[in-house]
């Protein structure tokens, strides 16, 4: 019997989508693009993620060195370093290694360089830090004692760019999920007001359904199927363009944007973001049809 | 069977629909309602399949009191009886076989079950031949008797008909009454409206007159 019912409601559903099959369109593709504005900020902010975590995993300081720096001091650095608890690992970069890396790094500057007639690159003292997460208040009292030795001309820290990346993730995200939020409700009613055009159309039939002894579950449960169709068909589809997005961006965008490049890409949604895209897709298309249906039956 | 007790039905103040009608239909009546147009026929019929509720009474089906059925229950009640209505209620976008076998499917009936009692059924009505055509293709008397075939297809207990055989020619409101005649002989209690003389004079065992929404009187033949 359950499964007679089961072929009974497939047929029902599959006759409903193609019968009405203009509509269902429309709602599909709403539901689509919503969620495609959705799939965009939650891939760029991804991508902030990823180049966040990917500076983090190097988590580094580079003390610079005065020119003329005297080899006291230097040794009273190398001292210092050595006794912190913060530090994993010390590396001397010499002016000379410096504008070695520079020049394996651009080429196309060697010109410059050239012309200078002095190595403008200033030794230092490339440090590793123990540990990803490092609070500012670890890390900041270490920094400004090294900041005030003798010898030491100036500090990077990229803590502050991991912290960047992070909260521009964040944003994107915040942005992505309120941007979408609002038209996921927008695509929420369409669907709603697309089923209730169906069950309108359908009027007959369930009242019918209902004279001859129909229970409400089973002339529900062909709608709520298309509604979760819809609505898990629109998340695919947002997938499928969004796909289509990550691979065409980077072409038509070029090198135009320079380093930004880097930061303004999209990274692919993991599986669970994916599932978690269509599943949503599915809970609106049933949530709409249910709220239309749902009225329907009462009346 | 069925048993409706002090019965009244307001639409609109300061109509009634029904007043004050207590009837009672014993299993295998073959029962004809009849009276003038407004006199409450119709009404009668959908307060039994309980489409509408009275104003105030009581009605009793199968000795269950059908107006403290719950909702979500009322198809347990629905699935007893067959329902023929005046305006055939047909799905002109489905078959004449979809039709029919929508009331076996509501029930789950296995594919195979399904066919042969669709089949059987519209072999009585005499359109097995036409089963796979739509209803929009067939003329009113088909449409009539598809109504019927869909009616009886799931041997109910009780039938009930609102207006069957109005405007058909009297050869074919025969030939439908034959049929509702034949069904009642194998145990199922039929009620029909009608106020064709002619028919309820041939076919009649108990009559029941209502004018105005009033029982005048109830008789058996």
């Amino acid at each position: 019997m359950i499964t007679q019912k089961f072929k009974h409601f497939q047929r029902e559903t599959l006759n409903n989508l193609w019968q009405f099959r203009a509509r269902n369109v429309f709602s599909v593709t709403i539901i689509c693009l919503s969620f495609l504005i959705v799939g965009i900020f939650v891939s760029l902010s991804n991508n902030l993620q990823y180049t966040a975590q990917q500076l983090s995993q190097d988590m580094a300081v580079v003390f610079f060195l005065n020119k003329d720096i005297s080899p006291i001091d230097r040794e009273a650095i190398t001292r210092e370093l050595g006794k912190s608890p913060l530090v994993q690992k010390t590396q001397f970069v010499s002016s000379e290694e410096a504008m070695e890396k520079f020049l394996t790094k651009f080429p196309d500057l060697q010109g410059i360089i050239d012309n200078l007639k002095l190595n403008p690159f200033p030794s230092s003292y490339e440090i590793s830090l123990r540990g990803r997460d490092l609070t500012y208040e670890e890390t900041q009292p270490f920094i400004d004692k090294m900041r005030g030795m003798k010898g030491i001309e100036d500090v990077q820290f990229n803590k502050d760019w991991v912290e960047k990346m992070q909260s521009l993730s964040r944003l994107a995200r915040a942005v992505g999920f309120f941007l979408g939020g609002i038209l996921v409700l927008a695509s929420f009613f369409i669907v709603s007001n697309v089923i209730k055009l169906n069950v309108i159309a359908r009027k007959d039939e369930i009242e019918i359904l209902r004279f001859v002894g129909g229970t409400n579950t089973f002339i529900r449960i062909p709608f709520l199927t298309e509604g979760i169709i819809l609505g898990a068909l629109g998340g695919i589809l947002s997938l499928l363009l969004l796909f289509v997005v990550i691979k065409l961006f980077p072409i038509y965008l070029g090198s135009s944007l320079g380093i930004l490049n880097e930061l303004i890409n999209f990274r692919n949604l993991t599986f669970s973001q994916s599932f978690a895209l269509i599943f949503s897709g599915a809970v609106i298309g049933l949530f709409g049809s249910l709220s239309s249906i749902a009225k329907f039956l009462k009346s | 069977m069925i048993e409706l007790y002090h019965v009244w039905k307001q639409y609109q103040k300061p109509d009634w629909a029904l007043k004050d009608v207590t009837i009672k239909v014993n299993q295998g009546d073959f029962c004809f309602v009849t009276g003038p147009s407004g006199s409450g026929k119709s009404t009668l019929l959908k307060i039994i399949f309980r489409e509408i509720f009275p104003t105030h009474g009581q009605i009793v089906v199968d000795r269950r009191n059908i107006l403290r059925i719950s909702d979500h229950k009322i198809y347990r009640l629905r699935r007893t009886m067959g329902i023929v209505f005046q305006d055939f209620r047909l799905l002109f976008h489905k078959r004449v076989f979809d039709n029919v076998a929508v009331v076996l499917q509501v029930l789950g009936y296995p594919r195979k079950e399904l066919r042969r009692r669709v089949f059987n059924a519209l072999r009585m009505v005499n359109l097995n031949h036409k089963m796979w055509e739509y209803p929009s293709h067939l003329s009113y008397g088909e449409q009539q008797r598809v109504a019927i075939a869909r009616a009886v297809v799931n041997n109910p207990n009780i039938i009930l008909a609102d207006e069957p055989t109005g405007n058909l020619d009297t050869e074919l409101a025969f030939e439908i009454m034959s049929l509702f005649s034949e069904i009642n002989k194998k145990g199922a209690t039929v009620i029909i409206c009608t106020h064709d003389r002619e028919l309820i004079r041939h076919f009649g065992k108990k009559i029941v007159f209502l004018y105005k929404g009033k029982l005048l009187r109830e008789e058996y033949i």
